[in-house]
């Protein structure tokens, strides 16, 4: 798993964002919460759920755009509503597919929330410069919003939020939109964000393979609660209760493949169609063990003592995917269950 | 940086956003042909204007056709100002800063009525010079600031209402269908009252005349300015109406205009601050 970041932050340091029983009441036709949850300073959370599962709500009651019906949010130890100014002192959002104003400029956009975060003096310009240069925007620095494509919108949206220097950023599926060059470049940001800076980062996102190569941490929200809290490798192991692994090797023998087999804590092995006219297998190995990357060592290890050709062996990478999808199979099937009680 | 500076870059946005939507530039055709014909068609009839009633030829669209459209003009701006920023969702992305709620409500308010000041500049402007142009030297201009501040505050009465509906509609179609609606009922509303007030003589009629808000909004101005005129210029005071406005005195005008600016900014004020910043609903 890509997880480049640091790990868990340390249970002592306080958290920048808490929802407390949070519940926001549309009416009889639908309620999220109570969501529970806190995000402490330094963590990279990858926020996931279906659609109207309630990522968007949480991500608006913690900027102070809605209020909760019960319970309360605190961003930075505040209130957003109440405290406004304050508790978003440090925080910057960037929404998906932003409706911006199409006669302005990304200079002008970057220029106005500068305004709004009383950033003063002459630096003002230096400082879009530097975000325009940050995003891939320069060239575009005079081209009315209207002009834009959808990922040129989507990057002028991380560059409202990122300019002032912000500690938390909260990101509603920032990838949407980008090509996949636009994609790896912001990934790399956010990450130097969070590294360089102790930044937090709060992301919600439908990608899995952009959370698990980005966050330290998942929260699971379906019909509007948190329904899992944890790191990826816990989300993982919990949900689906085994890691992967995948080997490409030239084909393994079957002398081989027992020994695999025969690996404590490996309790499946599932050999993937040949490619390049046989000459490379692509075997999966499941593990159902606390120490998948012994586990590893270990294997390449018998594989090339057994004169087989290693290529590459590496966890799956599509298991949160798989997880993710397991998580809510499970919601549903409880949910059924409590009613049918 | 400062809170007025916050304010007056949210002023300063509210301007460029709503110049950038095509209605203003259709308000300010308008006003340029309603400051300019009339006087083009007075001077085609020019043998029956009494010589001495040239030089206050300024007075009659300044003072009779002004008012209107600029009240209705302080419609069109105000209703979208809130409004248009819901329906284009672009709301969500200002007030997610930490900026205080006040600051834009104020800056979004002040930015439209900037605009709307500079329209007023404009019509003053044009007509003065289409007088000037039609019917030559123009005297008594010294009533023109006058004229402005009156004009101005008189505005902010149909400015404010129509600024409360957008906030609370949240739909710019909603928004000037309701404004433009009550504009127009009360300016009707008048008409009648002012007939049936003429016919029966009930005083009744009179009084609520006198509280519709268009009395005040389209009167104040012409209050001021009409009773700055020499009297002698008969042909201007018939055509622009004097003695057939409400007999409301100024002060109570001025009241009249205070409290329904503040009742249409109370109710907008505290709706903003205490609910939520919807998402776009177009």
């Amino acid at each position: 798993m890509g997880n480049d970041l640091s790990s868990s932050p340390s249970p002592l340091a306080s958290a920048v964002i808490s929802f407390q029983d949070a519940v926001k009441n549309y009416g009889r036709a639908k309620t999220i919460g109570p969501v529970n949850l806190d995000v402490k300073k330094g963590e990279v959370l990858g926020f996931l759920g279906p659609n109207g599962s309630g990522k968007t709500t949480c991500i608006r009651m913690m900027l102070g755009l809605i209020r909760p019906s019960t319970g309360k949010v605190l961003v930075n130890g505040l209130n957003p509503i109440s405290n406004h100014v304050n508790s978003l002192r440090n925080v910057a959002y960037s929404p998906e597919l932003p409706n911006i104003q199409t006669f302005l400029t990304p200079s002008e956009l970057l220029s106005l929330v500068l305004h709004e975060l009383h950033f003063s003096g002459s630096d003002r310009q230096a400082e879009v410069r530097r975000v325009l240069e940050l995003v891939g925007l320069t060239n575009y620095a005079d081209t009315k919003v209207g002009k834009l494509s959808k990922g040129m919108v989507q990057r002028l949206s991380v560059a409202q939020a990122l300019i002032g220097s912000p500690e938390v950023l909260v990101l509603d599926e920032p990838m949407i939109g980008l090509d996949p060059a636009g994609s790896s470049h912001f990934r790399e940001l956010f990450r130097q964000f969070s590294k360089e800076h102790n930044g937090t980062v709060f992301m919600s996102s439908h990608i899995m393979g952009e959370v698990e190569s980005l966050c330290t941490s998942v929260a699971l929200i379906h019909n509007g609660r948190i329904v899992f809290r944890g790191t990826i490798n816990e989300v993982i192991r919990n949900t689906l209760e085994f890691t992967a692994i995948v080997v490409e090797s030239s084909p393994l023998s079957e002398v081989a493949l027992s020994k695999i087999r025969a690996l404590d804590g490996v309790s499946e092995v599932q050999i993937g169609q040949a490619k390049n006219g046989n000459t490379l297998t692509e075997t999966e190995i499941i593990v159902r063990s606390e120490q998948s990357s012994e586990l590893r060592s270990i294997i390449s290890q018998l594989i090339v003592n057994s004169g087989a050709k290693l290529y590459t062996i590496k966890q799956a990478e599509n298991l949160l995917e798989r997880a993710y999808i397991e998580a809510l199979k499970g919601n549903d099937g409880k949910k059924r269950e409590d009613n049918l009680q | 940086m400062s809170r007025i500076d916050v304010i007056s870059s949210f002023a300063r946005y509210e301007m460029r956003r709503a110049i950038a939507r095509r209605k203003v530039l259709i308000l300010v055709g308008f006003t340029i042909l309603l400051c300019t014909l009339p006087y083009y068609g007075l001077s085609r009839i020019a043998y029956r204007i009494p010589a001495p009633d040239y030089p206050y030829i300024w007075v009659t669209v300044i003072s009779f056709v002004g008012p209107l459209f600029l009240n209705f003009t302080a419609v069109l701006i105000a209703a979208g100002a809130m409004s248009e920023e819901y329906e284009q969702g672009t709301a969500e992305l200002l007030l997610s800063k930490p900026v205080n709620r006040s600051d834009y409500f104020i800056g979004k308010f002040l930015g439209g009525y900037l605009l709307f000041l500079a329209i007023l500049g404009l019509d003053v402007f044009l007509s003065v010079a289409s007088a000037y142009a039609t019917f030559g030297v123009q005297l008594s201009l010294g009533l023109l600031p006058g004229f402005i501040l009156a004009q101005s505050f008189a505005s902010l009465l149909f400015y404010s209402l129509a600024f409360m509906l957008g906030e609370l509609m949240r739909r710019s179609s909603l928004a000037y269908i309701f404004s433009s609606a009550l504009f127009f009922s009360s300016f009707i509303t008048n008409i009648y009252l002012e007939l049936i007030y003429t016919l029966t003589g009930n005083g009744f009629y009179r009084t609520v005349q006198m509280y519709l808000p268009t009395s005040p909004a389209d009167s104040l101005a012409q209050q001021y300015i009409l009773s700055r005129l020499p009297s002698t210029i008969l042909f201007v005071l018939r055509l622009v109406g004097a003695g057939e406005t409400v007999a409301s005195s100024a002060n109570f005008n001025i009241a009249l205009i205070l409290v329904y600016t503040s009742i249409g900014l109370l109710i907008a004020a505290v709706y903003f601050t205490y609910s939520d910043i919807s998402r776009k609903v177009s």
